[in-house]
This record gives structure tokens, sequence and C-alpha cells, in this order.
């Protein structure tokens, strides 16, 4: 199967040595536009061999039904029984442009081997249907698109059904739709998806259409294999850097060093006159040399001398940052953001704010607060800053004329660069076309446009399309990062070695504050407290206060792969750990007893411990550590096996068990979470972003280091279908629970806590893994 | 401007352009060979790597002026249908995700092979740790280059 989608494709190179692209059966012409409803307009994103982009306006044509599917806004079958589905999420990795386009052929009983894959544009018919608004992430496209998807797709074949029984003479409910033919079941006539589009799109769209039993799937809960693989070994996937459109000219960006710094003046004598040079720009941010190639511009751009205005900035360094972390640790400014049961059964000595009085800090420090436990335990962690160092660097192209302005970005956020590029163009968003691209790793970071601004400004400057490109340097040094997050914990246990109270304490910067599609309260953001508001563990008595840091970290942060849920588990099931230890029990068993009423947590936490041999004592010198978690609507529970020979540590194996509800392609869901494990292995061992004189300190791979090959460990994942919705991610998930394992399972082999990351900080060092990996 | 004559993918090409101009830069703007990655522009990441003479190289280190007179292979040239016992191991254990890096990593596997029919583990470890996969497909292309090993074998033993 060749079908790789029709993301933004190149021109002709003059000189092309690769073979000819393969064919990804663009969209064409020809093309019957029908079987759904609407047929005004063909729409054909960012397919520069077909011809210029045409924006879809979604509406419906049945005023009159209670659902008004949009439904050519994602499939249309053409008389060639050619069925084009559009794909509106990102692919960066997470294999989603597989995933929901086979949600919907499922139910429309499509032939897969026929079904051609489309690209989003920036429209609101594309909008994540939970939250309103376009974009890719939080571990949420199945979560939120899963249930439309099946709508689409059911309500499309109830049509094509319709037609061929009207055909027929029969009543639809004798008919059923497979592999592009609608089948008659009792006389076995046919008549394929193409014969009948005509007649079907004069069909009502069904407000209720009956959807397949899961155990009638023919597409879904096998391994598919993805359908943007073949262009992804040969060399053809069209990423972000690899679009060109004619008369294309590139830029190097430097953004301002000192964070929050900006420029005051440009020598453009330096750079005049050089070779390929065309011009020098500021943009938001920085400034950018504008070349006839990108070395070209590379090469002006190291030649550039321009002086900056730091501003505040350069005062700060990680030790100042850190220092406002612990202040606020140690102050009165807390807002109580969960109860359950008796929120001042822990001593504290400030007083109980909640969101909704946020403005009257004037509550007393209630006087039955108390303390009288067998045992109280208190523990701070930090979680370190992240950079999302995506393997693709931020770049975009931009093309700005008087009509308007197209965008070819690999973007999260194709509504939020929409909206962005309008603004700052002062013109409407209509005219702001954005197209997508393959993502070379997402991560959070394609969220935020600022890479795509500079895009736009390059090319309204020089009135050409531009396409700006990051160096590494750049990547690292001016990402949005993860974050340092500090947590404390302190538990009351009873005589019995069990879990009275628990009190979390959070201090941490805003994660949603550029990628919020509505604005949030000053002091609030949810995103900070994933796995905080929420446990599966039955535990009487919880509080949790939150302090937003805003004064004190001019470093851009947001949301970085595992979001708030990544520190605050690491501290919860670290803690969940120590808490086991303290009362004498196998950590399995003590999360055993706190999920005791809960059967679906309690099959992933049993079969982690199964495959795991949890139970049987590892190899000599091998040790484990285990950590389960809720995060992004799935449960997981890992186990990790280490050794330690003084302070190089080799981990063997990981073992992970997942409940996401129910697993849509077992191939995607794995790699994801094998995948996550080593995302989570470089957080817990190697990453993390500092701060010195106002910039980061860290700068390209070197220093900014990131886990290779020869340490990842075997790795095992095991899925429980339990059938709940909504479904839950996968994409997220992995690193989570991961980083607390290694934590535990480093005081099973050194008798140490380490509450802060990464763990090179106490000096341990990976070691390559394998030696234990004989196949 | 100099002209720098050198070979890509089996077709001789000629370009006159800056010498001190990376291989990659050369190969992606003037060649429209995009399937080899820019990633960190100093060796580290292994997301440009070819095959020049033989020998796996990060191209964003190899001024164009290196390149004279010798064969360049870019993952364009490995072959027209995605049949190098690479890229079908490739395939076959679904190894990409995101896939910017996975013409990095083919083109190390395939260096690796050329030389070490029978790779072990810690051969893998030595040919690629310096690719570089930020959505961590490691564990599949650990398998990948097993799978095209016995592919190639097998290929060897048709022959």
């Amino acid at each position: 199967m060749t079908k790789t989608g029709n993301h933004a494709r190149n021109e002709q190179d003059p000189q092309n040595l690769a073979p000819e692209p393969q064919s990804t059966g663009g969209t064409t012409r020809r093309e019957f536009l029908g079987a759904t409803i609407q047929t005004s307009g063909a729409f054909i994103i960012g397919c520069l061999i077909n011809g210029k982009i045409q924006i879809l306006e979604a509406k419906s044509q049945t005023p009159g039904e209670t659902k008004k599917l949009p439904l050519d806004a994602w499939v249309r079958i053409a008389r060639d029984n050619k069925v084009t589905i559009v794909v509106s999420q990102a692919e960066m990795g997470q294999g989603i442009m597989s995933t929901l386009p086979a949600v919907l052929a499922e139910e429309l009983g499509a032939d897969w081997d026929h079904v051609q894959l489309e690209t989003s544009g920036a429209n609101v018919a594309y909008r994540n249907p939970r939250i309103n608004f376009q974009f890719t992430g939080n571990s949420e496209s199945t979560m939120s698109f899963f249930e439309l998807m099946r709508q689409v797709g059911a309500s499309a074949r109830e049509m094509l059904i319709a037609a061929a029984a009207d055909k027929w003479r029969v009543d639809p409910s004798a008919c059923y739709a497979e592999k592009g033919m609608i089948i008659h079941r009792k006389s076995g006539r046919k008549l394929s998806f193409g014969e009948l589009a005509e007649a079907a799109k004069s069909k009502p769209i069904p407000a209720n259409p009956p959807l397949k039993q899961q155990s009638d799937w023919k597409l879904l809960g096998k391994p598919l294999p993805r359908v943007d693989n073949p262009a992804k070994v040969d060399g053809s996937a069209v990423f972000g850097l690899d679009f060109k459109v004619r008369g294309m000219l590139y830029a190097a960006v430097r953004n301002c060093p000192v964070l929050g710094g900006k420029l005051k003046s440009i020598d453009r004598s330096s750079v005049e006159g050089l070779p390929g040079f065309v011009d020098v720009v500021a943009v938001p941010g920085g400034v950018v040399v504008v070349g006839a190639t990108y070395w070209q511009a590379r090469t002006a751009l190291d030649a550039l001398k321009v002086t900056w205005d730091d501003g505040d900035g350069a005062r700060f360094s990680t030790d100042t940052i850190m220092e406002q972390y612990r202040q606020a640790m140690a102050g009165q400014d807390w807002l109580l953001v969960r109860e359950v049961g008796n929120a001042d059964m822990i001593q504290h000595s400030y007083p109980n704010v909640r969101l909704a009085a946020a403005p009257d800090k004037t509550d007393k420090v209630p006087a039955r607060a108390v303390d009288s436990y067998a045992n109280l335990y208190s523990g701070e962690f930090e979680s370190q800053f992240l950079a999302h160092a995506p393997m693709e660097p931020m770049n975009a192209t931009a093309s700005v004329t008087s009509d308007g302005c197209e965008i070819w970005a690999p973007t999260q956020g194709q509504e939020l660069a929409q909206l962005m590029v309008a603004q700052f163009l002062g013109i409407p968003k209509e005219k702001v076309a954005v197209n997508r691209t393959f993502l070379g790793g997402g991560f959070g970071r394609r969220l935020i446009a600022d890479f795509v601004l500079q895009a736009v400004a390059a090319s309204k400057a020089v009135g050409k399309p531009v396409k700006v490109v990051w160096s590494r340097e750049e990547d690292t040094q001016h990402d949005v990062y993860r974050p340092a997050v500090r947590n404390r914990i302190t538990v009351g246990l009873d005589s019995d070695g069990k879990i009275a109270a628990v009190s979390h304490q959070l201090v941490s910067p805003s994660i949603l504050q550029y990628v919020a599609p509505s604005p949030l309260p000053d002091n609030y953001d949810p995103s900070c407290l994933e796995g905080l508001q929420g446990t599966r563990y039955k535990i009487p008595n919880v509080r949790v206060d939150f302090h937003l840091l805003k004064a004190g970290v001019p470093a851009s942060t947001s949301v970085l792969r595992t979001t708030g849920y990544g520190p605050n588990i690491f501290a919860t099931e670290s803690f969940a750990d120590e808490l086991a230890h303290h009362s004498g029990k196998d950590p399995y068993d003590f999360r055993r007893d706190l999920l005791r009423d809960d059967p679906r947590a309690l099959a992933v936490l049993d079969l982690a411990a199964e495959k795991s041999d949890w139970k049987k004592p590892p190899q000599p010198g091998v040790f484990r550590g285990m950590a389960f978690t809720e995060a992004f609507a799935t449960i997981i529970c890992q186990v990790v096996e280490l050794s330690v020979s003084g302070t190089v540590v080799t981990v063997h194996r990981v073992v992970s068990a997942v409940d996401c509800g129910t697993v849509l392609n077992p191939n995607i869901a794995a790699n994801n979470i094998e995948g996550g494990v080593a995302w989570g292995l470089s957080a817990a061992f190697k990453s993390e972003i500092t701060f010195a004189g106002g910039k980061t300190v860290q700068s390209n791979f070197h220093d900014y280091q990131v886990l290779r090959l020869s340490e990842m460990p075997r790795v095992e994942v095991y899925f429980v279908d339990s059938g709940a919705r909504p479904l839950g991610g996968t994409g997220e998930i992995g690193p989570v629970a991961v980083v607390p394992a290694v934590a535990n399972a480093l005081f099973a082999a050194t008798g140490q806590r380490y509450r802060s990351l990464p763990l090179s900080r106490h000096g341990f060092q990976l070691r390559a893994s394998r030696e234990t990996y004989a196949q | 401007m100099e002209k720098s004559h050198f070979t890509v993918n089996g077709k001789s090409v000629e370009l006159e352009i800056d010498p001190a101009t990376p291989l990659l830069w050369a190969l992606r703007d003037h060649l429209g060979l995009t399937g080899t990655k820019f990633g960190c522009g100093i060796g580290q990441c292994g997301a440009c790597t070819v095959i020049l003479d033989g020998n796996a190289v990060r191209s964003c280190q190899v001024k164009v002026s290196r390149a004279a007179g010798k064969n360049v292979t870019t993952i364009e040239g490995l072959s027209s249908d995605r049949s190098h016992a690479v890229q079908r191991a490739w395939l076959m254990e679904q190894v990409p995700q995101c896939g910017y890096c996975q013409s990095g990593q083919i083109m190390s596997a395939v260096v690796l092979l050329a030389s070490n029919p029978s790779p072990r583990d810690s051969d893998i470890d030595d040919a690629l740790s310096g690719n570089i996969c930020r959505c961590g497909t490691y564990h599949r292309i650990r398998k990948a280059v097993h799978r095209a090993a016995e592919l190639a074998r097998k290929e060897e033993k048709g022959a």
C-alpha cells in the first residue's frame, strides 16, 4: 500500500537525483466529490503538484438534522471507488494518521487498500470535539476523535446502503458494507461504493447510525502497518524542513541570546554583499538573515553583528530561579485545589485559599488541623527543566502576498498558528492558509507558533516565500521548556501502616499559558496539577496546594511530553515506594491494598507483577522498582530492572502493563510505549536545561544528552483490554511511570533515595545494556 | 566558486558552489535529495548520515570539496522500490515513529552489514549509537538490524 497521504510535496527539483516519487494517488480534479453531503469546492491541502490550496468551508447541508456532521470534510468517495479520508491530526510519530483513518474506514466498510489520505488544513471542521480547538496534543486524539470518526464512517456507510437498497428495492437492513462494496445479504448482489456514491449523496445523514461491534472489527485491534512507514524508509516523506515552493529563499535565525531580551540594532554592513545574501530582517524574538540557500544564509548569520538589549534577564541563573521555588515552598501563598475528606488532617501554617475565593486570602489557618499519626513522613522532590529536542529543528515556510498568507509547517497547532499569523499581519484568518507537513517529532514544542511568525515576518519583508530554519543551538536555547517542578508530600500513616492523610504542595510555573484556547486564572493551571487532581488509590484524606510561580522564571515554559504528570508522578510514586518501605510492605502489595476496590487498576498492576516475575527474586546484583499511575486516561504499571556498579547504572529490562481501554493498533501502541520508556530514561538519567547569565547553558546534543541505542534496555509491553471509554492515549504515558520506577529500583539497589532529577546530578551514568540483550 | 565533481547514487554531478559548503546542504538544497536530514550540525546526532566511498559519514561535517571524485550514496540511492534488505527489515519490524532520524539509522545499518553480515548486539551498539532517535525506536532498530542481516544472508544464499 502506498498511502503516504498528500502531505505537502515538493516541486520537482531541477537536478533531482532521487528516483521518481512514488505516486501518492493525489486527489485529482476528475474526482467525483460525493457520497456524502457537500459537493461544492474541492479542497486539496498543501498539495502543490495539484495546484493552489483551497480551504474548505465546513457546513452542513441538512439544517434539520440533529447531528450536523460535515461528512465531506472527513470522507469523499469517487466514481472510481477511491475513498479519500482526511487526516486532521498532526503525524509526529504517534501513528495517528494510520489509527484514526482506520477507525473511519472500519465503520464505513471501506477497502483499506484503496483508501487514500489527505492532510487537513486549518479549519473549524477539524477542531477537537472535546475542546473545540484544532490541535494535536495531550495524548487525546484517539480519546476525542474515536467516536466522531466512527459516527462519520457509519453515517456514510448507511447512506451508501440506503442508495443500494433503493436500487434493489430491498430493506436497507438486509444489506451490509464490506471492502468497498454494499452487499445484499440474501441474494449476494453487490454494488461498489463508486457506483453508489452519486445516489448516496442525496440521502439524509442518519442521526444515530448503528456502530460495529468490536468483535466484527476487521482493521481495528489488528497490527495494521503504519501508512507513513514506506515514505519514512526511502527518504520521500516530506517534513517541514524538506518542503519547497517555487522561488523560495532560506533564512537562518538568531534569537536574542538572553531570554526575555530584545534586538537593539543590526549592523547591515556586516553581511551586505556576502555570497547569496538577500536581506537581514528583525523578526519576533530576534533576527534572520535571508539568503539564496540555507548554507549561505547561515554563513552570513555567523558574520552578522547585532546588539541586544538584555533587559532584566541577564541576572537570572538556575540558582536564582530555583531560589524562587524554595521561597515559594517555604511561603504562605497557596491555593487549595483539591480536598478529599478532611483537608485539615495534616497540620499546616497557611490559610485554606480556594480557587473560587482566590482574591480573598484572609482565611485563617484552621484550628482543627491535626497531625496525630503513628508516623508522619515528608519528602521534597524536584524535576528539572527539560528541552523537547525533536530531531527536526524548528522551521516553517511562509509566503506572504497581497492576497494573504500561506504557511507550510510541521505544526501541532494549525489553528493557533492561523490565529497568530492573522493577528501579526492584521488580516482576517480566512486569508491565512496553514498547511501541515510531517513533523520530525513534536512532543508539545510544535503547538507554539513562534517559529511560524518568524517565517511570516521574513517573507513579508523580502516579498518572496521564505523557509526559516533554526539551528540545533537555537532550538535548544530558545525552546519553551518543561518547567522545573518542586513537590512536597507529607503523609500520615496510621498504626497499621496505612495512609490516613496526604498533603501535596506543588510549585510550578505555568504549562498551559501559551496553548490554552481560553484564558486561565492567574494563579491556576490544570496542566501543572495533572496526576494530583485524582488518583486510583483509595486514600481517605487528601489536600493539594498549588503555588503558580510567576516571577523569577524568565524562560518560556509550556507543555512537554508527560506535561504535569511527569514531575508529579515522579514525586507521588517515589513516595509510595518510600511509604511501603516505612510500613514494611512489598511495594506491589502496598499498592494492591490502595487499589483494593479497583479491579481495572488491579488487573494492570497484577499483569505487570506477573510479567516481571515480581514475586520471584531477580538475578543476583539485579534490582527492581515499580511504579503505577493513571495518566491521559490510560492506566500503566511499569517495572524496571537495573544493576548498579559504583555510579554506573545498567537498565536491563522494562516491563509495561497498559490499559488504554481498547487498543486500536497494537503495533503502534506498543511502539509508543517502547519509545516512551526511552524518553523517560533520558529524563531520569541524562537531560537537563540550566541557565547562567540569563542564557540557556546547553546548546546541542553534546551537552543536552538524550538516550542512545546502546543504553536502551529490553522493553516488553503488555495490554489489558478493559473496554473502558473514553479511550486513553498511548503517546505520553510511556515515560510517566518509568522515571519513579527507576528511582525506586535505585533505592532497592543502593538503599538511598534520589528525589531530584536528573540522576546525573547524583553522579549516576547509564551504561550499555547490551550484555543482557542476548536474543 | 569552484566546481565540485562527484558521484551521487550512481550519477555523476557537478556543483558550482562554495567548496566549504557541507555535503549535507549540497545534497539537500542543490541536488534535491532531502531524505538526508539536518539534525544538529555538529556530527552528534547522525540524522545526516550518508555513505562516502563505503564509509558512513556525517554529511554535516564533510565539506563538499572532500567528496570530490568520490561516490556518495544517500537513502534515495539504496533502492528505487524499498527493496534493500535494510529497508525491508525496517518495514517488517515497523520501526519508524516520526521517521526523521530513520534515513540516518538505515544508512548506518547498511554500512555495518556491509562489513559484518552477522552483527552481535554490541556491534550494533558500536555502529548505531551515534544515531539519535528521540522517539526512542531503538528497541525496534536493533531487531530490524538483526532481521536485515538475516534477509541479506538469505539473499546471498539464493543468489
